[in-house]
């Protein structure tokens, strides 16, 4: 990996000389069981959030982690943002909220990328959660630029 | 030196391994040094082998290994055939030696503690040199994902048992001084035994064993050793409290102290098996689904109980006031 410039979320990296593996063929299924998917756009409410385990993930991560949609979206409904460039994240607040409260999720898994901005997104999902009525177990799961899992937790309820 | 990764530490005799495979050939072909490395389940083990080494790439695959059949016996065979790995064991605090199943897994029951890495490493070491008591056992660096050892991160639901273990081992540790100081001849000290045996009673039977039995253990195979394990525990606790109401009713302060002494040893052991090896081991099979499903109907238990484990605490807290025992020696 060559590091060329750059703070640590906007950094260039060039990750062209590692080795390449192949690791698996033939057509891989989507594990996606709905849309929309972005924040602004999601209905909280929508069926396929009622009880479910939801997956809110930064933006980058579904390109850094390979095995995204196996280990992660399967059998989830999801939600997407970008902490560090999206507008009206107080929106964002109050429709994890609402998928505490209203749709009663089960659990929430908070995906982000290991880059500091990124951090913005466990931060709002705590809001969220001391904001709701409802306790639910939210983990929070950072990947790596090189798509590896550094940190897996779960967060205090 | 050369190193060859192979899938266990092989460790023979020289003759007994001239008769097994090629490898055993190399070995006699008088080298200064060896060092195997042996990694499987997170394990990693090393061998010095002196005045040998291998020309060849050993097979990975063998079969016939004495290090890793006894890793993979139950721990009471192991006891039975070499009873101081009991003694090894219980100095690094791991009590499976007095489980009356034991048919956990050497290699399962080292790795499922939390030791730290170098204590594990030697641990191993120690066994290690007991099966081949003339050989130069050297165990590698064991490296781990966690950054803590003996840290250990429980699920939500998980670590609500773990904290009401907490307030049962503030009972727990009362128990000496309840009975130093039981007399009954004074009613007052009388009530404070059956306060305890209502604590036990509610809090910890119905209020913490009943989320385990009714609803945690649901979750996995019942004829799961371990898990007879615990409920032999809960039984034998049981049974403790109902022969102290009896021995009260009777007047028999011997009978009343002997068995809450058997209590408070049942339940300090059984506390440690499950914060130590049962939950960490239900977190690691649990999906998230199931996390929060747990999550969810503890919370209804909860609800249920209201106010009453708050009442418990209140009642703990006079205890250790009564008696001058701080909270934080049992947390």
């Amino acid at each position: 990996m060559k590091v060329l410039e750059g703070c640590p979320g906007s950094k260039m990296l060039d990750f062209r000389d590692q080795d390449e593996k192949e690791e698996s063929v033939g057509k891989i299924k989507s594990q996606l069981r709905q849309w929309p998917i972005q924040m602004h756009l999601i209905n909280p409410t929508a069926p396929y959030y009622q009880g479910a385990d939801v997956v809110l993930t930064s933006d980058c991560v579904a390109y850094a982690l390979g095995g995204f949609h196996r280990d992660y979206l399967k059998g989830k409904a999801i939600g997407i943002a970008c902490p560090k460039l999206d507008h009206g994240q107080d929106v964002y607040v109050e429709k994890v909220k609402s998928w505490i409260d209203d749709a009663k999720i089960n659990t929430l898994t908070v995906m982000i990328m290991q880059v500091p901005c990124c951090m913005g997104l466990v931060s709002l999902a705590k809001t969220a959660l001391q904001k709701s009525e409802r306790k639910i177990p939210i983990k929070s799961v950072v990947v790596g630029l090189n798509g590896e899992i550094l940190q897996e937790r779960w967060l205090s309820t | 030196m050369s190193i060859n990764t192979v899938k266990f530490v092989r460790n023979r005799q020289t003759d007994e391994m001239n008769e097994k495979n090629k490898m055993t050939k190399a070995m006699t072909m008088g080298y200064e040094e060896k060092l195997r490395t042996y990694e499987k389940g997170g394990w990693k083990m090393s061998e010095n082998i002196e005045k040998k080494v291998f020309d060849i790439e050993p097979n990975p695959h063998s079969n016939d290994d004495d290090v890793e059949e006894f890793l993979n016996k139950g721990i009471n065979e192991v006891i039975k055939q070499y009873p101081k790995v009991k003694k090894i064991l219980e100095e690094y605090d791991i009590g499976c030696t007095i489980c009356s199943i034991g048919t956990c897994l050497l290699k399962d029951i080292v790795k499922i503690h939390n030791l730290s890495p170098e204590r594990e490493q030697e641990s191993m070491a120690s066994i290690t040199k007991l099966f081949y008591p003339n050989k130069e056992i050297k165990i590698s660096q064991i490296t781990r994902k966690a950054q803590s050892p003996r840290e250990i991160k429980y699920s939500p639901p998980i670590k609500k048992l773990v904290e009401e273990h907490v307030l049962i081992k503030r009972w727990v540790a009362l128990i000496p001084f309840v009975v130093d100081n039981l007399d009954f001849d004074s009613e007052e000290n009388k009530q404070v035994i059956l306060d305890g045996v209502d604590f036990i009673r509610f809090y910890a039977d119905q209020y913490h064993h009943a989320k385990e039995e009714k609803i945690l253990f649901n979750y996995f195979d019942e004829n799961l050793d371990i898990l007879k394990v615990m409920l032999e525990d809960h039984e034998k606790a049981r049974m403790h409290v109902r022969v102290i109401l009896d021995a009260m009713k009777r007047g028999d302060s011997d009978e009343v102290i002997k068995h809450l002494d058997s209590y408070r040893e049942i339940l300090t052991e059984h506390i440690k098996k499950e914060d130590e090896i049962l939950y960490p081991l239900i977190d690691e099979k649990l999906s998230i689904t199931q996390i929060g499903k747990l999550f969810s109907k503890f919370k209804d238990v909860d609800q249920q109980f209201g106010d009453a484990p708050k009442k418990y605490e209140k009642f703990i807290k006079k205890l250790e006031n009564k008696f001058k025992v701080k909270e934080e020696v049992t947390k």
